[in-house]
């Protein structure tokens, strides 16, 4: 609970602290993508600008690929850059480099490429209503009695919509590769996630003609929230490749307006509901779900991203019937990726605006419908593993408590009354499994080294990266404080990829979970093993043992087995949840959401650095909040978005008072914190603007212009049924 | 064309394209990195400098635009007795995560401790309205800004100007 400083907090502010364009190399030249400007075709010809010395720069296509032109990931279908065909807008057909990075700009900016144009999908409605465009592996938990529903049982069923979310991490994408002829090694510094999927990525595509890529990453990670998962793969092929060519050092940084258009986004998602309620107990007996996410053009990580939206799928509810079908859909766009959340935003957008239409049908309070319908000790989910705590309920209760919620359902319902404007409130709950799905965590197997020096200095090598959620001032800070050495002899080693052992990606809510508890127990095993009180006495007093390095591996908890074929089983061993409300006040003759007020209770077990914990928490909860009423990606007719004019991430002034508390927080376990504050936020602004209007929308954002055309229908419906 | 202005409190001067912009300028040519490149558009203000003392996004700001002006960056910044206020009451609550934003929200709240101060929290919001974090959800940036504005007045006479 100690709330140390970060380590890194001082040289960032005094911009001492090196981000990835903050690095130079001798001789370094400047590299770009030039990409597709066509959703599908073939491409007939390239032609560059005039008046331009062709041999100043180094070009890269296909063609030069030693290697395969695949990108690793867990479905390898896309390749690094374009054959003949593109597939989608933003696919990379080549890398160029120039030592004028400006000069390199305009003569990209001016290529033209000639295609001829295919079919394609790009809307995505269009994509995901479509049953044709169903691709790759389809995913079913079945949990169905084979009982038909009572005929008494209220039926609910409708379909709900979610939109991309960009990742916005203010660093752009950004990589540098060093080709070193005499060792055949590629050196690459990296912004990214996962050291280790790079060197994949990078060993890939150079084949044979190198013998290592060595991954190192820049200081600074400028954000990334998913974003910085996979495309840095594809990102560091090419760079590398280029530099391999040119034998220079080069540097590639995204553009923003390139970055935004090109990059991995948040799944949209379309998800239709059917619900069977009993009207005396008020209990859902009986659930459908069909889940689908337009995956892009690639399949990429998306059937991960399935998975855990149809394990995330029904939400915090306990439904003796259950069918969840997961089903990924293909556009011409750019392949969707990791995003916080990963398919549980999505899947909570959906089922928590069905719980509360179902509510509002049956004339019942939200609260009061969740509280009969929430999962019991004793309940299982949908692959029958079982609930064992009940720290869903007590969030939701602690919630309700202190936003006052109930008294505001009622001071609201009457303020309304009198008001053209209208205040609203809506609930919403949510959950996050830790770590990788299934049997991931036992197929990675973690690995995490320590070396004690002479002077008692600890120094913990681990892969995973700090990209501004403190990662590695609270996984040092959890080894140090269980054995009680000083603080400031603990250091982290920036992630090296021929110096830190693969402790796996930075993704999935597992660094302090899985990294940070095995660290943990790391310091009280050597402390066994050694048989210390105090390390720097031991150390003192024993030299010749020192320095000395020792290793761990994660060992999986035998209760989690996991049925990939049919889901059934353990998806995760420890889960963290959340619940929220949010107060919103709405001006009618703006149609505008404003947001007064919200309060979020988790429980992410024993929480290591409060003023980390809560810092996290509180961005990711305006992610979430964000998601739901302002972050627009992609318009019909307009397309998508070009930097952050367009894009509209929420400034200062769009915030409401965001209130953080944790329980449970005595548990000897600290559990994923990353994604579980994005996960639940968004549905509380819907269904507060529900309760305020009485109306609801079933796709995301709120923004004035989609509450105006709702609106609108209504007032027609209204008046069409005044003249019947 | 040759430009003369003051960078942090010194002169210089540099034969440069009149349209080379700012930002470039001060990374390339003086190596001072601590100003971030993310929009390049004049929206997420993390390239944000003094220009006369007036918070600007240097991106949008070109070479001929700064001759015979003053120029601080947040290396500069950070070297000012409240400079130092504001780098301590950032790292107190953990406000900082990815960093990326912060040198601009350094310059930003810099400019408004220092020539305002008041402690209140709409005036604060305001002021950092050009300045997007991703990471945070801005408390902890408000958190710290008000700190500063609230210790401001124990520090001596003349480092509070």
């Amino acid at each position: 609970m100690k709330s140390i400083r970060k380590i890194d907090a001082i040289p960032k502010l005094n911009g001492s602290w090196k981000f990835l364009d903050d690095y130079s190399y001798k001789g370094m030249i400047h590299g770009q993508l030039l990409y597709s400007t066509c959703h599908h075709g073939i491409i007939k010809q390239i032609h560059f600008p005039d008046g331009y010395d062709l041999s100043e720069f180094t070009m890269v296509s296909a063609a030069d690929i030693p290697g395969e032109n695949i990108v690793p990931e867990p479905v390898c279908d896309q390749p690094y850059m374009a054959d003949k065909e593109v597939f989608h807008f933003g696919q990379v057909i080549m890398g160029i480099a120039h030592p004028n990075r400006k000069l390199l700009r305009e003569f990209i900016s001016n290529t033209s490429i000639e295609y001829e144009e295919l079919p394609a999908i790009t809307d995505i409605k269009e994509c995901l209503d479509n049953e044709k465009n169903a691709f790759g592996r389809e995913l079913t938990i079945d949990h169905r009695t084979g009982k038909k529903p009572d005929p008494n049982w209220v039926h609910h069923h409708k379909i709900y919509y979610t939109p991309h979310q960009e990742q916005a991490y203010l660093e752009p994408q950004g990589m540098i590769a060093v080709w070193q002829p005499k060792d055949k090694i590629m050196f690459v510094r990296a912004t990214c996630q996962c050291p280790f999927f790079v060197k994949e990525g990078v060993e890939a595509i150079m084949g044979d003609t190198i013998k290592e890529a060595v991954i190192e990453t820049s200081e600074g990670i400028g954000g990334a929230f998913g974003g910085k998962e996979d495309f840095p793969n594809l990102l560091a092929g090419i760079t590398s490749l280029l530099s391999y060519k040119s034998g220079k050092p080069v540097k590639i940084v995204l553009d923003r307006s390139d970055d935004i258009q090109i990059t991995t986004k948040r799944h949209p998602a379309r998800i239709e509901i059917e619900t069977w309620t009993d009207p005396k107990t008020k209990k859902i007996m009986k659930i459908d779900i069909d889940y689908r996410l337009d995956a892009g053009a690639y399949q990429t990580l998306s059937p991960v991203v399935l998975a855990r939206g149809v394990l995330h799928a029904i939400s915090g509810y306990s439904i003796p019937d259950a069918f969840i079908r997961g089903r990924l859909f293909h556009s011409n766009t750019p392949s969707n990726g990791a995003f916080r959340g990963f398919g549980a935003p999505q899947a909570f957008a959906a089922m928590e605006a069905h719980i509360d239409n179902i509510a509002s049908d049956l004339k019942m309070n939200p609260y009061k419908f969740r509280k009969i319908n929430l999962f019991k000790i004793g309940d299982e989910f949908p692959t029958t593993q079982p609930i064992l705590e009940d720290h869903l309920s007590n969030c939701l209760e602690r919630v309700i408590d202190k936003s006052n919620y109930s008294k505001k359902l009622k001071e609201f319902k009457e303020w309304n009354k009198t008001h053209k404007d209208k205040k609203g409130i809506g609930i919403s709950i949510g959950y996050h499994g830790g770590g990788y799905t299934g049997n991931g965590e036992k197929v990675l197997n973690s690995e995490v080294k320590v070396v004690i020096e002479k002077d008692a200095i600890v120094k913990i090598y681990v892969s995973n990266t700090d990209m501004g959620q403190g990662a590695h001032t609270t996984l040092a800070q959890m080894f140090f404080e269980a054995i009680d050495h000083p603080r400031e002899k603990c250091r982290i080693q920036l992630p090296n990829t021929s110096k830190t052992p693969n402790s796996g990606p930075t993704v999935a809510s597992r660094t302090i979970y899985i990294i940070g508890n095995l660290l943990r127990k790391f310091a009280f095993k050597i402390k066994d093993e050694l048989g210390f009180e105090n390390l720097e006495g031991y150390v003192a007093s024993n030299q010749n043992e020192f320095p000395r390095e020792f290793r761990m591996n994660f060992v999986q908890d035998p209760s989690v087995v996991f049925d990939d074929e049919n889901y059934v089983g353990v998806a995760y061993k420890d889960y963290s949840w959340a619940a929220c409300v949010t107060e919103i006040y709405y001006h009618a003759d703006t149609y505008q959401i404003e947001l007064t007020k919200s309060w979020s209770v988790m429980d992410i077990g024993k929480v290591v650095n409060q003023k980390i914990a809560t810092g996290q928490a509180e961005g990711g909860v305006l992610q979430g909040l964000a998601y739901g009423l302002c972050e627009f990606f992609y318009k019909p007719g307009y397309g998508r978005m070009h930097g952050f004019t367009d894009y509209a991430l929420p400034t200062t002034m769009d915030l409401p008072e965001i209130d953080v508390e944790f329980i449970h927080n005595d548990s000897p376990i600290a559990k994923g914190l990353g994604e579980i504050p994005m996960d639940f936020p968004a549905p509380s602004v819907r269904n507060a603007f529900h309760n305020a209007t009485g109306i609801f929308i079933n796709e995301y954002p709120l923004v004035p212009e989609r509450i105006y055309s709702y609106m609108q229908r209504a007032t027609d419906r209204h008046r069409q049924t005044q003249t019947v | 064309m040759i430009i003369k202005f003051i960078l942090n409190k010194k002169e210089v001067s540099i034969d440069v394209d009149p349209m080379k912009r700012l930002l470039d300028i001060l990374r390339e040519d003086f190596g001072l990195t601590g100003t971030k490149e993310s929009c390049g558009e004049g929206e997420c203000g993390a390239c944000t400098v003094l220009l006369d003392g007036k918070s600007v996004t240097s991106c949008l700001v070109n070479a001929v635009h700064i001759d015979g002006k003053e120029v601080m960056t947040s290396e500069g910044i950070a070297k000012e007795p409240i400079g130092k206020l504001l780098i301590d009451c950032f790292d107190e609550p953990n406000a900082v995560q990815c960093g990326f934003c912060f040198p601009g929200f350094l310059v930003t709240s810099y400019h408004y401790v220092k020539t305002d101060g008041e402690k209140n929290l709409d005036k604060i919001k305001k002021s950092l309205s050009g300045n997007i974090c991703r990471c945070t959800g801005y408390q902890k940036i408000f958190e710290s800004v008000m700190l500063a504005c609230e210790r401001k007045p124990l520090m001596n006479a003349n480092e509070r100007e």
